[in-house]
């Protein structure tokens, strides 16, 4: 165990722990962005900076990655830490004005857009790199990643191109704090474009933001859409598991 | 047990390869040498040598820091010092072979050499016997120029004195014999003592004490221990590690080795960006040498001692310079920085322990070794000992490479060393650092240069590029160039670099158009302040320097392009119109040769004028203009 001050309060957490799970221990608010329980530390968004003082030292650093040390003084709320809070949510704000997940933090933290920064035409994305990393940490697939570098970077499909890895899950919609990604289920009987390719049947679900629409899979005992095709079959192989153990759903098998 | 033979062996035939018993010629081929077209010389000396049937030999050595002077060619005879020619042509050659093989020295020498320093045992060697012939006696010797007087060279000990594709050379200056020392001492422990005492702090930019780094790795947990050497240089103007790489290789594989034997690394790596074509053909040719002569991979020197060197090439990201981004990028993944901790010493490559240290760093530790911690700490100021190799470039006169003992004044560097600012002009404020570091104004230039002074001034060390500026350079036009540079190098992980440094970039971009506002100034600082605390990474943290430093000594100059809607340099396109100063212009007509448009007009020896509707700004006037009669 590791005994350390957050603020004015003292707290006995395990070794390893981050100073943002010390701290939401305590019950103390560390803004986040980038951060998901899920994912591993990533660092990018600097929203949840915090002051430390260590060997007479002080220094910010992100609390999201940083690892609790005995005698650690941490600070969580200083002119410092709200300086750069403060420039990280007017940048937001004026690179992706519409952005709700954005906006409401910057309500919650009284940040107003900044006068001298003009407002983009941007689409929702903030570059996070919470999809990138929950496709590859999570799920397992890895069909997005980056491309290109520093502010014309976005988040891609290999080459921009339908990804051919993607199994259409929705991970990546779900944990998009900005809904930047968006996911369409098209129902028996209608049809739809998959951006970039070619209009698909449905029933089947797409992945607009990667360029791809699946069919999906029917249970063949009761008929109910069970989930896309090409995501059952990618389950199936990794968990080594019968060539016909999709065909029927998980209630009809109980 | 260490065996030497081969070192021994190697020193021999060093000595004859360094002093020949017939004429030598030497030519300047590093980068700065090739770029002023020493290729061109070195194939018609190889030419006319083989056709002349003299018994000449011809080398190749890296550069000696006169990189204004190159292409540079020494012809050593014996008996007489080592002289050297300077801006030599092909047209030059014949004469120079002539003079050469008749024994007289030819006009056109720039400087001698009399006698070769072995900075590693301390010794000297003299080139010439005898009294000097009279043709020689009115040369000025390199150490009397007032480029070299003030210059003390360790991590440049050998540049542009050996070939550098000749390890023999290298041995016998002295080198791999420090390898030898601490392998026959047996105590890794105390080799990082000595580093520890000598107080060496990186020469890649932060100047983390050296040996502390290796302690640290060394006492961390891990079955496996890595050694990386940082050669991804790319600051604008800066080719420190360059000139090292492409001049004397083995001095960064013999420091290497022996961090490696501190640390019990088995594995080294090179990261060289592949801009370097030249410097990884000589690393991959040293490492090859050192391999065949034992001085890599098993049991080293009979020792015991295992280790081997791999080159990597960095494919063209600035940002790779910072530790964790190269260490990503070895590893095969995205050159983006990780936060840290925790540190490479402790998890770094492969997320082993691992050692990584720049090029200049490894170079100054055989010396260390060699000469004993107490000598290398006696040189320097307080905190930073040693000396700091500089490219010195911009508006100055002698441009080149410089090593200076730490505590020397930016004035002896500029107006000593560098020979003032060309064409009579007035000097501004020199930048140091690259593109995180920042400008000092013309009364900061009695700062004493260290790692701590130049901190204090708002700039840094940096891995030493040193760009001089004169009137003539606008310090909004440099911010703004500086933030383009690293908007484009950003690898765009986190915002306050990525989406930040581009917004500071479009608002200095709208002060040199003119469309710049008071507030602009505060809003700027309130950015770059938090940019500093908030990025992820040394780059971001050190992008607003430019910008921070410009606004703390030339605010005035922001004001002028804000309030005035003037560029007082004249460099911002925007705000300028070009006219000429009728009193002053005396109709020479060279800014009417000059001018692209036809926009100027006059009758010769009358003043001329310039068409506003005509003239498309190029500045080309102005250049030409050796009267100051072209305003802006």
């Amino acid at each position: 165990m590791v005994k350390l001050t957050i603020d004015t309060r003292t707290v006995q957490v395990a070794e390893a722990t981050t100073i943002l799970e010390a701290a939401e221990k305590l019950g103390i608010y560390i803004p986040t962005l980038c951060h998901h329980e899920s994912l591993k530390p990533y660092g990018g968004c600097r929203l949840c900076v915090v002051e430390i003082t260590k060997n007479g030292r002080t220094d910010l650093t992100t609390s999201c990655t940083y690892k609790v040390e005995g005698g650690l003084k941490v600070k969580t709320d200083t002119e410092r830490i709200r300086k750069v809070r403060q420039l990280v949510l007017e940048l937001l704000l004026a690179e992706a004005p519409e952005a709700q997940g954005i906006k409401d933090l910057a309500q919650k933290m009284g940040i107003k857009e900044s006068e001298r920064l003009k407002a983009r035409e941007h689409d929702l994305c903030i570059l996070c790199g919470r999809c990138i990393r929950a496709c590859r940490e999570v799920v397992g697939v890895t069909a997005i990643d980056f491309a290109e570098r520093g502010y014309v970077r976005k988040v891609a499909s290999p080459f921009f191109k339908s990804s051919p890895d993607c199994i259409a899950c929705g991970t990546c919609v779900y944990i998009c704090p900005t809904g930047a990604i968006t996911m369409q289920e098209v129902d028996e009987g209608q049809s739809a474009q998959v951006p970039g390719g070619n209009e698909i049947a449905g029933p089947a679900r797409i992945i607009d933001n990667w360029k791809v629409g699946l069919a999906m899979k029917r249970c063949k005992k009761c008929g109910e859409i069970i989930a896309p095709e090409f995501q059952l079959e990618y389950l199936r192989k990794k968990v080594n598991l019968k060539e016909d153990h999709f065909d029927i759903c998980p209630i009809c098998r109980e | 047990m260490v065996n030497v033979g081969a070192l021994e062996r190697l020193k021999e035939e060093g000595m004859k390869s360094l002093f020949p018993s017939t004429t030598k010629i030497m030519v300047g081929m590093a980068t700065c040498g090739l770029a002023a077209g020493a290729h061109e010389v070195w194939q018609l000396l190889t030419k006319e040598v083989a056709k002349s049937k003299t018994d000449a030999v011809l080398k190749k050595t890296g550069c000696i820091g006169l990189c204004q002077h190159e292409p540079l060619v020494d012809i050593i005879k014996p008996g007489y010092p080592r002289v050297t020619y300077d801006k030599v042509t092909p047209e030059k050659v014949g004469a120079l072979l002539e003079g050469a093989a008749k024994g007289v020295f030819k006009k056109g020498i720039m400087a001698r050499i009399d006698e070769e320093e072995f900075l590693l045992n301390g010794t000297h060697r003299r080139y010439s016997k005898g009294t000097l012939p009279s043709t020689l006696r009115s040369v000025v010797p390199y150490r009397r120029l007032p480029f070299y007087k003030k210059q003390m060279r360790i991590a440049l000990r050998n540049c542009g004195s050996i070939d550098p594709e000749n390890i023999a050379e290298y041995v016998a200056k002295g080198g791999y014999f420090s390898l030898a020392q601490v392998l026959r001492e047996g105590k890794p422990e105390k080799v990082i003592d000595r580093i520890k005492a000598s107080k060496l702090r990186g020469r890649g930019g932060a100047g983390f004490p050296t040996g502390v780094k290796w302690e640290v790795c060394c006492s961390a947990q891990g079955s496996e221990r890595y050694l990386i050497c940082n050669a991804d240089e790319g600051d604008p103007g800066a080719y420190m590690d360059r000139s090292i790489l492409e001049g004397d290789p083995h001095s960064i594989v013999e420091g290497m080795l022996v961090a490696a034997y501190a640390i019990g690394a088995t594995r080294g790596y090179i990261y060289v960006r592949m801009e370097y074509p030249l410097a990884i053909e000589r690393m991959n040719l040293a490492l090859a040498q050192a391999g065949k002569e034992g001085l890599l991979g098993k049991d080293i020197l009979g020792s015991g001692f295992d280790f081997e060197i791999e080159v990597c090439q960095g494919a063209g990201a600035f940002v790779c310079g910072e530790e964790t981004a190269l260490i990503q990028s070895i590893e095969g993944n995205w050159g983006e920085p990780r936060p840290r901790p925790p540190f490479p010493a402790v998890s770094g490559l492969w997320g082993k322990p691992t050692v990584i240290n720049n090029v200049e760093t490894y170079a100054n530790v055989p010396v260390i070794v060699a000469k004993g911690a107490r000598w290398f700490n006696g040189i320097g100021t307080s905190k930073s000992k040693g000396t700091k190799v500089f490219s010195l470039v911009g508006k100055v006169n002698n441009i080149g490479l410089v090593e200076v003992p730490m505590g020397i004044s930016l004035k002896e560097i500029v107006f000593e060393i560098g020979g003032g600012i060309p064409q009579g002009r007035k000097f501004k404020a020199i930048q140091t650092g690259g593109p995180s570091g920042g400008c000092i104004p013309k009364d900061k230039m009695d700062l004493l240069v260290d790692f701590d002074q130049l901190t204090k001034a708002g700039s840094i060390m940096g891995s030493g590029g040193m760009i001089v500026m004169d009137d003539r350079t606008c310090m909004v036009d440099v911010a703004k160039y500086f933030l383009s540079f690293l908007e484009d190098e950003s690898c765009g992980k986190c915002v306050p670099c990525r989406v930040g440094i581009r917004r500071m970039r479009e608002i200095v971009e709208d002060i040199t158009s003119g469309k710049g506002s008071e507030e602009d100034l505060d809003y700027l600082q309130h950015m770059a302040e938090a940019i500093k605390d908030g990025a992820l990474c040394g780059l971001g943290k050190t992008a607003p320097n430019p910008v921070l430093t410009t606004l703390r000594y030339f605010r005035e100059e922001y004001e002028a392009h804000i309030n005035d809607k003037k560029c007082p340099a004249g460099v911002c396109k925007p705000l300028i119109t070009y006219s000429i100063m009728q009193k002053k212009c005396t109709g020479c007509g060279a800014c009417l040769k000059v001018c692209p448009q036809g926009a100027i007009e006059g009758k010769k020896k009358s003043p001329h004028q310039i068409s506003v509707e005509k003239c498309i700004k190029c500045g080309a006037c102005f250049e030409v203009c050796t009267f100051d009669a072209i305003i802006t």
